[in-house]
Protein backbone atom coordinates (compact mmCIF):
# COMPACT_ATOMS: atom_id res chain seq x y z
CA UNK A 1 0.00 0.00 0.00
CA UNK A 2 1.89 3.10 -1.11
CA UNK A 3 0.94 6.23 0.59
CA UNK A 4 1.80 9.46 -0.94
CA UNK A 5 -0.89 11.53 -0.09
CA UNK A 6 0.66 12.86 3.16
CA UNK A 7 3.74 14.54 2.30
CA UNK A 8 6.48 14.30 4.65
CA UNK A 9 6.52 16.97 7.59
CA UNK A 10 8.93 19.93 6.59
CA UNK A 11 12.47 19.90 8.94
CA UNK A 12 11.70 21.76 11.61
CA UNK A 13 14.44 23.79 12.96
CA UNK A 14 12.10 26.50 14.90
CA UNK A 15 13.28 26.10 19.28
CA UNK A 16 11.05 25.13 21.54
CA UNK A 17 7.59 26.92 22.13
CA UNK A 18 8.34 29.72 24.33
CA UNK A 19 7.45 29.23 28.42
CA UNK A 20 4.72 29.90 29.18
CA UNK A 21 3.51 33.73 30.57
CA UNK A 22 5.16 33.58 34.17
CA UNK A 23 1.51 34.88 35.70
CA UNK A 24 -0.44 31.43 34.08
CA UNK A 25 2.61 29.33 35.76
CA UNK A 26 4.74 30.69 38.58
CA UNK A 27 3.22 28.81 41.53
CA UNK A 28 2.85 25.72 39.15
CA UNK A 29 6.37 26.01 37.92
CA UNK A 30 7.49 26.25 41.08
CA UNK A 31 5.73 23.15 42.60
CA UNK A 32 7.22 21.33 39.64
CA UNK A 33 10.88 22.59 40.22
CA UNK A 34 10.89 21.91 43.87
CA UNK A 35 9.76 18.08 44.01
CA UNK A 36 12.72 15.78 45.03
CA UNK A 37 14.18 18.82 47.16
CA UNK A 38 14.46 19.28 50.49
CA UNK A 39 11.60 21.80 51.64
CA UNK A 40 10.02 23.44 54.54
CA UNK A 41 6.73 23.68 55.37
CA UNK A 42 5.53 25.85 57.71
CA UNK A 43 1.45 25.48 58.66
CA UNK A 44 -0.22 27.98 60.15
CA UNK A 45 0.08 26.48 63.94
CA UNK A 46 3.86 27.41 63.25
CA UNK A 47 5.43 24.12 63.09
CA UNK A 48 7.94 23.17 60.52
CA UNK A 49 8.36 20.09 58.84
CA UNK A 50 11.62 19.58 56.86
CA UNK A 51 12.01 16.90 54.65
CA UNK A 52 12.44 16.16 51.20
CA UNK A 53 9.18 16.79 48.95
CA UNK A 54 8.02 13.34 47.49
CA UNK A 55 4.68 14.98 46.24
CA UNK A 56 2.23 17.28 46.14
CA UNK A 57 -1.03 18.45 44.36
CA UNK A 58 -2.93 21.76 44.01
CA UNK A 59 -4.34 21.58 47.31
CA UNK A 60 -1.17 22.00 48.36
CA UNK A 61 -1.17 18.46 50.17
CA UNK A 62 2.19 17.54 50.60
CA UNK A 63 4.15 13.98 50.71
CA UNK A 64 7.66 14.80 52.71
CA UNK A 65 10.27 11.75 53.34
CA UNK A 66 13.07 12.25 55.84
CA UNK A 67 10.68 14.68 57.73
CA UNK A 68 11.61 16.57 60.70
CA UNK A 69 8.86 18.42 63.02
CA UNK A 70 10.27 21.68 64.38
CA UNK A 71 8.64 23.20 67.11
CA UNK A 72 10.03 26.51 68.79
CA UNK A 73 13.39 25.55 66.69
CA UNK A 74 13.38 22.41 68.35
CA UNK A 75 13.25 18.90 66.80
CA UNK A 76 10.96 16.97 68.07
CA UNK A 77 9.78 13.83 66.08
CA UNK A 78 10.99 12.21 62.95
CA UNK A 79 8.83 10.64 60.29
CA UNK A 80 10.32 8.16 57.23
CA UNK A 81 6.77 9.51 55.16
CA UNK A 82 4.60 12.42 55.99
CA UNK A 83 1.24 13.51 54.64
CA UNK A 84 0.50 16.96 55.05
CA UNK A 85 -3.21 18.22 54.26
CA UNK A 86 -3.02 21.66 52.07
CA UNK A 87 -5.48 23.55 53.74
CA UNK A 88 -3.12 23.48 57.29
CA UNK A 89 0.07 25.09 54.71
CA UNK A 90 0.93 28.76 55.39
CA UNK A 91 4.20 28.05 52.88
CA UNK A 92 6.49 25.66 51.36
CA UNK A 93 10.05 27.22 50.96
CA UNK A 94 12.94 25.33 48.91
CA UNK A 95 15.76 24.77 51.51
CA UNK A 96 18.12 23.83 48.91
CA UNK A 97 18.65 25.78 45.59
CA UNK A 98 16.55 25.21 42.93
CA UNK B 1 -3.14 43.13 36.64
CA UNK B 2 -2.01 45.43 39.23
CA UNK B 3 -0.26 42.43 40.96
CA UNK B 4 1.17 41.86 37.89
CA UNK B 5 2.86 45.47 37.96
CA UNK B 6 4.56 44.21 40.93
CA UNK B 7 5.92 40.71 39.63
CA UNK B 8 10.44 40.97 39.64
CA UNK B 9 10.34 43.71 42.23
CA UNK B 10 9.80 43.56 45.96
CA UNK B 11 7.00 43.48 48.23
CA UNK B 12 5.83 43.29 51.06
CA UNK B 13 3.22 40.90 52.21
CA UNK B 14 1.00 40.89 55.42
CA UNK B 15 -1.15 37.65 56.68
CA UNK B 16 -4.38 37.80 58.48
CA UNK B 17 -2.38 36.10 61.87
CA UNK B 18 0.40 38.93 62.95
CA UNK B 19 2.66 37.26 60.33
CA UNK B 20 4.40 38.99 57.24
CA UNK B 21 6.94 38.45 54.05
CA UNK B 22 8.90 40.39 52.11
CA UNK B 23 10.62 39.24 49.16
CA UNK B 24 10.96 39.76 44.95
CA UNK B 25 7.69 38.53 43.52
CA UNK B 26 8.55 36.02 41.34
CA UNK B 27 4.44 35.18 40.30
CA UNK B 28 1.28 34.27 41.45
CA UNK B 29 -1.95 32.54 40.62
CA UNK B 30 -5.59 33.19 40.66
CA UNK B 31 -5.87 32.50 43.91
CA UNK B 32 -3.46 34.98 44.84
CA UNK B 33 -0.60 32.36 46.31
CA UNK B 34 2.35 34.19 45.48
CA UNK B 35 5.94 32.88 44.79
CA UNK B 36 8.75 35.58 46.27
CA UNK B 37 12.32 34.91 46.51
CA UNK B 38 14.91 36.20 48.77
CA UNK B 39 12.22 35.97 51.71
CA UNK B 40 12.18 37.54 55.50
CA UNK B 41 9.33 36.14 57.61
CA UNK B 42 8.11 38.93 60.23
CA UNK B 43 6.29 37.62 63.10
CA UNK B 44 4.74 40.85 64.97
CA UNK B 45 3.85 39.09 68.35
CA UNK B 46 7.19 39.03 69.98
CA UNK B 47 8.53 42.37 68.84
CA UNK B 48 10.61 41.70 66.14
CA UNK B 49 11.30 38.14 65.61
CA UNK B 50 12.89 37.36 62.19
CA UNK B 51 13.36 34.56 59.98
CA UNK B 52 15.47 34.67 56.95
CA UNK B 53 14.58 32.29 54.46
CA UNK B 54 16.70 31.95 51.03
CA UNK B 55 15.91 30.86 47.56
CA UNK B 56 11.68 30.46 46.62
CA UNK B 57 9.42 30.46 48.67
CA UNK B 58 5.25 29.48 47.94
CA UNK B 59 3.04 31.60 50.14
CA UNK B 60 -1.08 30.27 50.41
CA UNK B 61 -2.86 33.12 49.46
CA UNK B 62 -5.40 31.87 52.02
CA UNK B 63 -3.59 33.33 54.68
CA UNK B 64 -2.85 36.56 52.59
CA UNK B 65 -4.62 39.96 53.80
CA UNK B 66 -2.86 42.70 52.20
CA UNK B 67 0.05 43.27 49.50
CA UNK B 68 2.33 46.82 49.54
CA UNK B 69 4.11 46.63 46.63
CA UNK B 70 8.28 48.08 46.47
CA UNK B 71 8.25 48.29 50.23
CA UNK B 72 11.01 46.45 52.54
CA UNK B 73 8.80 45.53 54.91
CA UNK B 74 8.16 46.06 58.73
CA UNK B 75 11.54 47.54 58.88
CA UNK B 76 10.82 50.52 56.76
Amino acid sequence: MDDDSTPPPPANDAPAPPPPALNSGSPTDFLKGVVGKRVVVRLTSGVDYRGVLSCLDGYMNIALEQTEEHVNGRVINRYGDAFIRGNNVLYISAAEAI
Amino acid sequence: ELIDRCIGSKIWVIMKNDREFTGTLLGFDDFVNMVLEDVTEFETTPQGKKTTKLNQTLLNGNNICMLIPGSDGPDQ
